[in-house]
């Protein structure tokens, strides 16, 4: 007669005198993992004006889809209270918790720093106090990859790109996210021009390199766009909706185009 | 049966044990689904292949031949399905030819079932069978470790709940033709739209005692709209740094050589969405 | 700046999408009072399925559950096999498994009924089933309740655990639900009922396994075999499990 306790879960028992082994292959370690994986890309592209951060709009976990609207790319420091309109954007992709927490935290710092100074924080002073939020949880990270945006003192388009941990770059453009390894390259190539030589300007290495110049920003909105679609093509957690915000001397400005939803 | 060829499995367990990642196989995380009507069975599948979360084909084929009348719908390891099918269809064939008479559906799962249970659930085929034989239709899932069911209604893959969820609220017995297709292609939508697995494009197979009509991208509604800009570079853009002429001779040594009928003529092998 | 130093966590979970039907079987043997009645039990693959003995034979019944993790891969699973006329048998543990030694015993008892130009007592199918699930114990998740009906010999029920040891008795439970019923049939249960109490019993306590446990569910089938052969039967949850019955 079987134990009436014998496991079959852990493999079978025959013996009377053995009590049964639960242990033995299959030991299952409970654990808390305090972070999840929302997919979704971001990116961001300065012109010599303006500044554009873009992100989908779909929320993922596994193989499932949280939401087909959950906005990636949020203006900082705007208040409704007092009328102060923003001036800079700010880009989140990674663990989306994370992400609304460090923008709600931005977001108040900015504000605060206004009421306290009786005067806008600049880009470049927000993108150090960004680098200093997200180092301050450099044990227990935001598990998000952050771009800034807007515009710097002489009015010239500025993107910052941060790592989890706070270190940061200033870039002429940049792609993060769940699909950045294949947005990326075409920004490189099509941005910066790399790769690319002014043909009949010599032979072999004497060839001249087409040298990168500040692209107008219809052309970077049709880039933004084309990086977005082609990334939907090919990497199942990237739809639903494109989302772009535009920094320029006028304010921001938000555009929205619908994405493929499979 | 097959000859799998374990040659390299001390090597790969001693790399693995490294910590070398195994490869990564190209699954189908699929939707794929059947269902009877009155007088015959569909089975449906949509087109997305997966390496991880890269689409590595917008446009792959999930329903496999297995005879003129029976065909099957696979979800799992694409390579396993393709494989698996194309053996069991072999197999029919020659058992169909050395009794006289047609494959029955019942045969092909059995022969699928003894087959994957062999291999222990190593081979990962998930399968959808369906067909018409001289005892009537027939419809099975016959899972990677051997086990089958069979049922009126069948769903299959990563989009399985969502398409079973269309099932489970609209199928009706004794449905007709043009209902089933609708319903077995609305299940597939279902996961296209809701499972990051599945996506792209509807396949449907109807099977009839008269004929089987394979409806290849019987719905496409995720077609890619007309790019925003054009990447065509000017010729020259890439650096040449080394050149070298092969001439025909030499090649001729390797390769055989046609001559096209006259220089103006452009023969194009595939056709990129660039060329349009 | 070393952004590739950052790791990422996270982390794979790998599911083991092995399917598993979870059912009750109830078994009735043939009256005979040498039989001392005792309970097997199948843990882990949770199935319901069970049989027993009563006046003119025996009675498989299961409920029709078969689940892959939290999913019901099946909710009309028909677990109760026939491996000859009349001997059936009701599967339980690894769906795969089951199904593969069923046919490998219904083969064989095909093959010695033709040999022998007689069918095989319920005892040789129980051996064959016995031998299977023994010599392949460490690769087998299979929990199986014989139950036949023999001209001569009348009904008879066996039960194989896990290990492949063999238990005649007058009656037999399985799968992890049947904790659920003990008290039950331990309480209800009579030597040599009529058929009508034989079904009564079974499906009195495969209500209770379903009611009481969440793994179980779906329709109750029920296979009668007596010496004028299978008669099937069905009850549905949506008419209190009153009927149809015969199908």
């Amino acid at each position: 007669m079987l134990n009436a306790n014998s496991p079959l879960a852990s493999g079978p028992s025959y013996s009377f005198a053995t009590p049964p082994n639960q242990t033995s292959t299959n030991i299952k370690q409970h654990s808390f993992n305090p972070y999840t994986d929302n997919g979704g890309s971001t990116l961001g592209i300065t012109g010599d004006d303006f500044a554009i951060l873009a992100g989908d709009t779909r929320s993922t976990s596994g193989y499932n889809i949280n939401t087909r609207y959950a906005p990636k790319v949020f203006k900082i420091g705007e208040d409704d209270g007092t009328g102060e309109s923003a001036h800079i954007v700010l880009s989140v992709v990674g663990f989306a918790a994370d992400g609304n927490a460090l923008k709600e935290r931005l977001n108040a710092i900015v504000k605060m720093y206004r009421y306290q100074h009786g005067k806008p924080m600049s880009v470049k002073a927000c993108a150090q106090r960004l680098s200093t939020i997200l180092y301050g949880k450099r044990f227990f990270p935001y598990y998000v990859h952050a771009i800034l945006g807007g515009l710097d003192e002489e009015g010239k388009g500025a993107l910052y790109s941060y790592d989890p941990v706070g270190s940061y770059e200033r870039e002429q453009c940049r792609a993060a996210g769940a699909a950045a390894s294949l947005i990326m390259p075409f920004l490189d190539n099509q941005v910066n021009f790399k790769n690319q030589y002014i043909p009949g300007s010599g032979e072999g290495h004497a060839l001249e390199a087409r040298k990168a110049t500040p692209l107008p920003r219809a052309e970077v909105e049709q880039l933004v766009r084309d990086a977005f679609t082609s990334a939907v093509e090919r990497h199942i957690e990237v739809g639903d909706g494109l989302q772009m915000l535009v920094v320029t001397k006028n304010g921001i400005e938000e555009i929205y185009d619908p994405l493929k939803k499979d | 049966m097959p000859g799998f060829d374990f040659s390299h499995h001390n090597r790969n367990a001693a790399l693995h044990a490294q910590g070398v990642p195994l490869p990564k196989a190209t699954s189908t995380g699929t939707t794929i689904v059947g269902c009877i009507f009155d007088g015959g069975v569909v089975i449906a599948a949509d087109t997305r292949a997966t390496s991880g979360p890269i689409v590595a084909d917008k446009n792959c084929e999930k329903l496999h031949y297995i005879a003129p009348q029976i065909w099957c719908a696979g979800a799992g390891t694409a390579a396993d399905t393709e494989f698996t099918t194309a053996i069991i269809s072999s197999n029919l064939e020659l058992h169909s030819l050395s009794t006289g008479r047609k494959p029955r559906v019942v045969t092909c799962m059995t022969m699928l079932k003894q087959h994957l249970f062999r291999y222990q659930g190593h081979i990962g085929a998930y399968l959808v069978v369906a067909g018409v034989d001289p005892t009537g239709v027939g419809l099975y899932t016959v899972h990677a470790h051997g086990s089958t069911d069979k049922l009126p209604y069948v769903t299959m893959g990563s989009g399985s709940l969502a398409a079973m969820s269309v099932f489970e609220t609209q199928w009706k017995p004794k449905m007709t033709k043009d209902e089933a297709v609708k319903l077995a292609s609305d299940a597939i939508q279902a996961g296209i739209f809701n499972d990051l697995g599945s996506g792209s494009n509807v396949d449907v197979c109807v099977i009839t005692p008269e004929k089987t009509t394979l409806l290849r991208n019987y719905i496409k509604p995720n077609q890619r709209e007309q790019k925003q800009r054009s990447y065509l570079f000017k010729r020259g853009t890439t650096a040449v740094l080394k050149e070298k002429v092969i001439t025909r001779e030499e090649i001729s040594k390797y390769v055989t050589v046609q001559e096209l009928p006259s220089d103006d003529d452009v023969v194009v092998v595939e056709k990129m969405d660039i060329d349009a | 700046m070393v952004r590739g130093r950052w790791h990422t966590y996270r982390h794979g979970s790998s599911q083991k999408w092995r399917s598993q039907s979870r059912n009750f079987n109830v078994i009735i043997l043939p009256p005979d009072p040498s039989h001392h009645k005792s309970i097997l039990h199948t843990d882990r693959a949770r199935f319901r399925s069970m049989a027993i003995t009563f006046a003119g034979g025996v009675i498989l019944g299961a409920d029709s559950r078969t689940t892959t993790g939290a999913y019901i891969a099946n909710r009309v699973t028909d677990k109760l096999t026939r491996v000859s006329d009349t001997i059936w048998c009701c599967r339980s543990g690894s769906a795969a498994d089951t199904q593969a030694v069923a046919d490998i015993v219904s083969y064989h008892l095909g093959m010695y009924a033709t040999m022998e130009g007689k069918q095989p007592t319920v005892g040789v199918a129980a051996g064959l089933f016995q031998e299977i699930c023994y010599a392949n114990k460490e690769q087998l998740s299979a929990g199986i309740i014989i139950a036949g009906h023999h001209p001569s010999h009348g009904g008879s029920v066996y039960s194989i655990p896990l290990g492949g040891s063999l238990h005649r008795q007058s009656y037999a439970i399985g799968g992890s639900g049947s904790t659920y019923i003990y008290g039950y049939c331990d309480s209800y249960w009579k030597e040599n009922m009529s058929e009508a109490d034989g079904i009564g019993f079974v499906k009195g306590a495969l209500r209770e396994a379903i009611k009481w446990d969440g793994s179980s569910g779906g329709v109750i089938r029920m296979v009668v075999l007596t010496d004028k052969g299978a008669k099937r039967l069905l009850f549905l949850p949506d008419q209190g499990y009153e009927g149809p019955g015969d199908k």
